[in-house]
């Protein structure tokens, strides 16, 4: 305060503030695009809303959040000619707001060709959640024109499920772990282990206690992220991660999200 | 020897002979008063029974129906037999399933198709011993017009379908009495396979099913396989008649085979030959042709193929489906397996009754299926198919192991037992296949499986004449056998596509059965022509 009472101010308060404002803008745009998505799904008749989620996805891709090139060959194993099918089994009853979130990213990385279906041990689903991964792509008949698939079954299961290399890979189940993995087809785990620990731990923080936690589990979550918040720009510190995104999805469907820091 | 003599001899013998005589003459009307009395006591007895049998109108054999008179009897349905009818008085025909006699009581099971329900006939004031004997007579699978008070019951009848209830019989006449020795037993008939071996208990033979079909017709298994295939014929025809199809009759005795030839029956056509058609694939494409825009039908294919397996039959139902599209022949992909879809869903969501009795003699996984239906590419498949070991050249046709293999790999993936296999090589197709227009290796054709089995093969047919006559050159095929196939497509004709099911193939992969001839009604093979 008494750098203003001079007249002048620090050029390196200026900075900060202006990093400040640079964070809640990015913030702000992060939760439009969450709650943009989360609308199409959870309240009916609400059509997608396709500008939000595509800024979201550019917005973050042109910050450095990505550094270095993942490479598909070396993370999901060499291309034999076919498709690289992603199979995700989802709940209607609990729609993964993380994963549509991670593959709206995906859309921007690479040339993903998204479909949805119903499987038949589900009888209705509401049809905002047939349209949840956007319009078809126009060059959808040929799959082989894509680098990656992404196949989203509404499907009468416990927990969600994801397949992808049945000779080689047991199914990933939980949508936590499920996000881990196709996070880092977007983006490496930071290198610091202490990092890395942090964003994992975040991502559980996220899916034990915010959205399946008690009101008190939540609460102490809510005031947390606060104070982490308060001390870096992302919540594992300088970088975007995949704890920024669990945290906001879970904060969102756990109801809480007017009481939320952001 | 003087006369006397003689008459005297003759006299002791006949002395000896009256003595003899009236010895056997006392000896007889012993026997006749015996029998006399005898006779008495039984005319006695009968009359006795017949004064006692108080219920003589209330069974018996009536004379054949001849439509001597029209009653205006309301008969009731054994499924709306629930406790609420209880304490009612109702009439109801129905065949005798089992009949036990026990002492004074009768329980008889009766059926109709797939729903039964115990039927309790007791000496009574309503029942007399000779008609309760009477019942207890009555043939299996004899038909039987009963009255009968419904009753609640304590205890669960668990062998019967109505277990709630029972009837308490008043009347019972015979309308038509079965042969005393049934050539197999329903309850034999239905049994699941391996359950027979485990308790020495018969199970039946296919061929001594196939061959006494009428009564093996009647088991629950089949009431509920042929009804369901009927459900599938009629949701065939209305998902596609809502979709804006029009249903076309095709000839099935034509001049020349459609594809290739060496499948066809030949049968004489007054003094020259015909053949007996194996696809109504020709008579679609004249429809596009001729402005009929999308069409189906449901009709007899024959294929004259000496292959004694358990999907093959030389006569099965066509489901076949023909359409003009727009710009892509997807757009046909997509209307056949939404009505497949359709198809599947009517099943789940109407007829679980029905796959549950199938299920319970021959036990399978409930079919899966996703909406949209999941589309693979040929070379996918040739890829998972080198990932799971198997070798195989890119442009080589699926072998049935192959297809089967893959089959389980995309249900492992998937966890769907119908899925569409798109862009076949162009080698393995016939020659009026589109190809693809960017890599000529491929076409625009597709099959379509059920659970790892092929139902389905079809393509983007070609409709330009020069390009069909190419791809016939191609193939060395004689352009002159040909020649009104190609000449059809001459005055203008849309891009169109299209594909045919076999009926009985469907319903069999449907329900998981292992043989085509228990989803066909009268199936007709290499080896069987009757009945």
């Amino acid at each position: 305060m008494s750098m203003y009472q001079n007249g002048e101010v620090d050029p390196a308060v200026k900075a900060l503030e202006a990093r400040q404002d640079e964070i809640m803008r990015k913030l702000y745009e992060l939760k439009a695009a969450v709650e943009g998505l989360a609308k199409t799904v959870t309240t009916p008749d609400a059509d997608l809303d396709l500008t939000v989620s595509s800024s979201l996805s550019s917005q973050t891709l042109s910050s450095a959040a990505f550094q270095g090139t993942t490479d598909l060959d070396s993370l999901l194993g060499k291309d034999h000619g076919a498709l690289r099918d992603i199979v995700i089994n989802a709940n209607p009853a609990q729609p993964p707001l993380t994963l549509l979130v991670l593959h709206s990213l995906l859309c921007k990385r690479y040339r993903v060709l998204s479909t949805v279906h119903v499987h038949s041990s589900v009888a209705d689903v509401p049809s905002q959640l047939l349209s949840c991964l956007g319009p078809r792509h126009e060059d959808s008949y040929a799959r082989h024109l894509f680098q990656l698939g992404f196949t989203l079954i509404w499907k009468d299961v416990p927990k969600l499920q994801m397949k992808f290399s049945i000779q080689n890979m047991c199914p990933i189940e939980g949508e936590a772990n499920v996000a881990r993995f196709l996070f880092k087809l977007l983006a490496a785990y930071p290198s610091d282990p202490a990092l890395a620990t942090m964003v994992d731990s975040w991502v559980d923080t996220a899916f034990f206690q915010l959205a399946e936690g008690s009101a008190k589990e939540q609460a102490a979550v809510l005031r947390a992220l606060n104070s982490a918040l308060g001390r870096n720009p992302w919540l594992a510190g300088p970088e975007f991660s995949l704890a920024d995104v669990a945290c906001y999805c879970c904060v969102l469907q756990c109801g809480s999200a007017s009481s939320a820091p952001y | 020897m003087t006369k006397d003599e003689v008459q005297g001899a003759t006299e002791e013998e006949q002395q000896a002979q009256s003595k003899k005589g009236l010895k056997k003459q006392q000896k007889e009307a012993e026997k006749a008063a015996k029998k006399a009395e005898k006779q008495a006591k039984l005319a006695a007895d009968q009359q006795t029974t017949e004064e006692d049998d108080f219920a003589k109108d209330q069974y018996g054999v009536p004379p054949m129906v001849q439509s001597q008179q029209k009653l205006d009897r309301a008969l009731v349905r054994i499924q709306d037999l629930t406790p609420e009818k209880a304490d009612q008085l109702i009439w109801l025909r129905a065949r005798v399933h089992t009949s036990r006699a026990k002492g004074k009581q009768c329980f008889l099971v009766l059926r109709q198709q797939q729903f039964n329900v115990q039927a309790l006939v007791a000496v009574g004031d309503r029942a007399s011993k000779q008609m309760v004997k009477f019942a207890a007579n009555i043939t299996k699978e004899s038909i039987v017009d009963v009255e009968a008070s419904v009753r609640k019951v304590e205890q669960k009848i668990e062998s019967c379908s109505q277990q709630d209830v029972e009837l308490h019989v008043e009347r019972i006449f015979v309308v038509s009495q079965a042969e005393a020795r049934l050539p197999l037993q329903l309850d034999d008939a239905v049994r699941p396979d391996g359950e027979g071996e485990e308790e020495g208990r018969a199970t039946v033979n296919q061929d001594t099913k196939l061959d006494n079909r009428v009564i093996d017709l009647r088991t629950t298994t089949s009431q509920a396989i042929f009804r369901l295939q009927a459900r599938v014929c009629q949701l065939f025809r209305d998902t596609l008649t809502n979709k804006g199809f029009v249903e076309i009759q095709t000839p099935k005795i034509i001049s020349a085979a459609s594809e290739g030839g060496a499948n066809v029956f030949t049968v004489s056509y007054f003094k020259t030959s015909a053949y007996l058609a194996q696809s109504p694939q020709l008579y679609k494409q004249m429809c596009i042709c001729a402005d009929f825009d999308k069409v189906f039908c449901v009709g007899p294919v024959f294929r004259a193929e000496d292959s004694n397996t358990h999907r093959h039959l030389t006569e099965f139902v066509g489901l076949d489906i023909e359409m003009a599209f727009n710009y892509h022949y997807h757009e046909v992909i997509e209307s056949i397996t939404d009505t497949m879809v359709q198809i599947f869903k009517g099943l789940r969501d109407n007829f679980q009754n029905e796959i549950q009795t199938v299920n319970k003699q021959f036990p399978s996984e409930p079919f899966k299926f996703l909406e949209p239906t999941l589309r693979l590419e040929f070379t996918e498949a040739v890829a998972m198919l080198h990932e799971a070991g198997v070798e195989m050249g890119d442009e080589e046709d699926l072998s049935t192991p192959n297809e089967k293999l893959l089959g389980r790999l995309v249900k492992e993936k998937y966890d769907t037992d119908f899925y569409v296999l798109d862009k076949y090589p162009l080698a393995v197709r016939p020659f009026y296949t589109m190809p693809d227009p960017s890599n000529p290796k491929y076409s625009n054709s597709y099959d379509m499986f059920m659970r790892g089995e092929e139902i389905l093969s079809g393509a983007q047919r070609v409709h330009d004449p020069q390009l069909l006559t190419e791809r016939a050159v191609h193939h060395q095929i004689d352009l002159e056998k040909i020649k009104s196939y190609i000449d059809s497509f001459r005055y203008g004709a849309p891009p169109h596509g299209g594909g045919g099911i076999g009926l009985e193939r469907v319903c069999m992969l449907y329900l998981g059965l292992h043989n085509i001839r228990q989803t066909s009604m009268f199936p007709r093979d290499p080896k069987r022509l009757t009945p």
